[in-house]
C-alpha cells in the first residue's frame, strides 16, 4: 500500500468528471443550481450548455454544408467538409431512414438526420479536452427518446387510424377466433404497451451507458498514472503503458460515438418504420 | 484495484447524500433538450435540409419521371403492337375469304360454262339428228316417187300402153311396200 498515492480519490475524480456540473471550462455556470440526485431546477448546467453547443455546430455545419452544395451547383458534387456532410446527411437519409422506413422514409429523414447528427456531435464534444458529454446524462437522453416515442406512437396513430392503432395494443393473435381470441389479446395489452416503452427506454439507457462508460475506462486508466504517482522512475513506464492504453481506449471511443449515433438514428427509424406497417 | 473498488463504494454512498454522480436525474435539462432539438430541426430543415437534398429530390423526381414515361412508353409500345398483331391477324382471315370466296366463284363459273356448252352440244346434236332424219325421210319419199315413176314408165313400154291410171300406181305402190316388208 505505501507504492499508492495517499489523499488521492480516485471515484470521486471520475464521478466528478463524467457527472452534470456547475463550472465549465474551470468557471462556475451563473445562475446554475444543481443538486443530486434528482433536480428539478431550469438553470443551465455543464451538460446543457454543451448540449447547445453542440446543436450550434451541427446547424454551422449543416448551414455551410447546405451553402457549398448549392454554390456547387446541378450535377457537381461538393467539395471538402461539405460533400462529407453532404454524403453523411445522404446516407443516413436513405440507408437508415428511407430504407426502415419504406415510402415513407423521406419524411420522416429530417427528424432521423436531425437526431443522428446532435447524438454524433454530443458524442464527439466528449472526446475533447475540457469538454464533457451531454448524451453522457440521462436527462438528454431520456429526453431525446421520449420525442422518438412521441413520433413513433403519433405518426402511427395517424398513419394507421384510431382502429388500426387499437390493433397494435390489443393483438389478434394468428389463428384465434372469438372468446379466446379476444381474451388472449386483452391479456397481452401490457406486455405491448410495456413493449411500446421498452423500446425508447432501452435507447435512453443504450446511449447513456455507451457515453459514460467510455469515460470510465478513459478515467480510471488516467487514474492509474496518479495512482502509482510515486514510484520514482517506474512511474514513466507507467505513464507511457497508460498512456498508450489510453490511446487506444480513445479510438475505441471514437468509432463508439459514431456507432452509437448509427445505432440511435437506425433504431429509431426501426421503430418508426414497424409501427408504419403494423397491420 | 480494491482500494479503486472501494473508493467507488464509497462514493456511490456519497452520492445518494448528494456528491455529482452521473446517475442524477435532472428535469430541467429534459425540457432544455426538448427545446435544443426542436430549435434545431427547425433551423435545419428550414435553412439546411433544403440546400443539401434538394439536388438529391430533384434527381429522384427526374427518375421517378422517366421511369413513368418508360413505363407509359412500353405500356404504349405493347398495345400498338398488340393492335398490329390483330390487325395482321384480321387482314390475313380476310384475304383468306376472299380467296376461299373467288376460287368458289371461279369453280361455280366454270362448272356452269361446262354445262351449258354441254347442254348446247347436245340441242346441236339433237337438231342435226332431227334434220337428217328429216332429210332422210324427205329423200325416201322422193326416191319411192320416183321407183313407181320409173316403174311405171319401164312398164308401159313393156305393154306398149299408157299406164298411168290411179289404178295402176297404186298396184305399184302396193308392190313396193311388200318389197320393203320383205326387206
Amino acid at each position: 500500500m505505501m507504492l499508492l498515492q495517499e489523499g488521492l480519490n480516485l471515484g470521486e475524480m471520475i464521478l466528478h468528471h463524467t457527472a452534470d456540473g456547475c463550472e465549465l471550462w474551470g468557471q462556475p455556470i451563473p445562475g446554475c443550481h444543481l443538486r443530486y440526485p434528482v433536480d428539478f431546477s431550469l438553470g443551465p448546467t455543464r451538460h446543457g450548455i454543451l448540449l447547445v453547443l453542440a446543436a450550434l455546430l451541427v446547424f454551422i455545419s449543416m448551414w455551410t454544408a447546405g451553402r457549398s452544395v448549392a454554390r456547387a451547383g446541378a450535377g457537381k458534387p461538393a467539395r471538402g467538409f461539405a460533400g462529407a456532410v453532404e454524403g453523411l446527411v445522404l446516407w443516413v437519409r436513405n440507408d437508415i431512414a428511407i430504407a426502415n422506413i419504406g415510402h415513407d422514409g423521406a419524411r420522416f429523414a429530417p427528424l432521423i438526420i436531425t437526431l443522428f447528427f446532435l447524438v454524433l456531435y454530443c458524442n464527439l464534444l466528449g472526446l475533447l479536452p475540457h469538454m464533457a458529454t451531454p448524451t453522457g446524462n440521462l436527462a438528454v437522453t431520456v429526453a431525446l427518446a421520449v420525442v422518438v416515442f412521441l413520433v413513433v406512437e403519433i405518426a402511427g396513430f395517424l398513419k394507421l387510424g384510431p382502429k388500426g392503432y387499437l390493433g397494435t395494443i390489443f393483438m389478434h393473435v394468428p389463428g384465434l377466433h372469438g372468446a379466446p381470441a379476444a381474451i388472449l389479446s386483452i391479456a397481452l395489452a401490457p406486455l405491448e404497451m410495456l413493449g411500446k416503452l421498452v423500446k425508447p427506454f432501452a435507447l435512453a439507457v443504450r446511449l447513456f451507458g455507451n457515453m459514460t462508460a467510455g469515460h470510465f475506462v478513459i478515467l480510471s486508466l488516467f487514474g492509474i498514472v496518479f495512482l502509482f504517482g510515486n514510484l520514482g522512475l517506474w512511474s514513466y513506464g507507467i505513464g507511457v503503458t497508460t498512456a498508450a492504453l489510453v490511446v487506444a481506449i480513445m479510438g475505441l471511443e471514437l468509432i463508439v460515438a459514431l456507432l452509437q449515433a448509427y445505432v440511435f438514428a437506425l433504431l429509431s427509424a426501426v421503430f418508426i418504420g414497424l409501427m408504419q406497417h403494423e397491420h | 484495484m480494491t482500494t479503486m473498488l472501494l473508493m467507488l463504494a464509497q462514493e456511490a454512498e456519497h452520492g445518494t447524500a448528494g456528491a455529482p454522480t452521473p446517475f442524477a436525474v435532472n428535469s430541467g435539462l429534459i425540457i432544455w433538450t426538448w427545446i435544443v432539438f426542436v430549435t434545431l430541426l427547425f433551423l435545419l430543415k428550414k435553412f439546411a435540409f433544403p440546400a443539401i437534398l434538394k439536388a438529391t429530390e430533384d434527381r429522384e423526381r427526374t427518375i421517378a419521371r422517366q421511369l413513368d414515361e418508360a413505363e407509359q412508353a412500353n405500356t404504349e409500345a405493347r398495345r400498338l403492337l398488340e393492335e398490329n398483331r390483330r390487325m395482321l391477324a384480321e387482314a390475313r382471315a380476310q384475304s383468306q375469304a376472299l380467296l376461299a370466296e373467288a376460287k368458289a366463284a371461279a369453280e361455280k363459273e366454270r362448272s356452269g360454262a361446262i354445262e351449258k356448252t354441254r347442254h348446247e352440244q347436245d340441242e346441236i346434236l339433237a337438231r342435226a339428228r332431227r334434220e337428217i332424219t328429216a332429210e332422210r325421210d324427205k329423200a325416201l319419199v322422193e326416191l319411192r316417187r320416183e321407183a313407181v315413176d320409173l316403174s311405171l314408165a319401164a312398164a308401159a313400154k313393156l305393154i306398149g300402153q299408157r299406164l298411168d291410171g290411179p289404178a295402176d300406181r297404186s298396184l305399184v305402190e302396193r308392190y313396193l311396200a311388200s318389197l320393203e316388208k320383205a326387206n
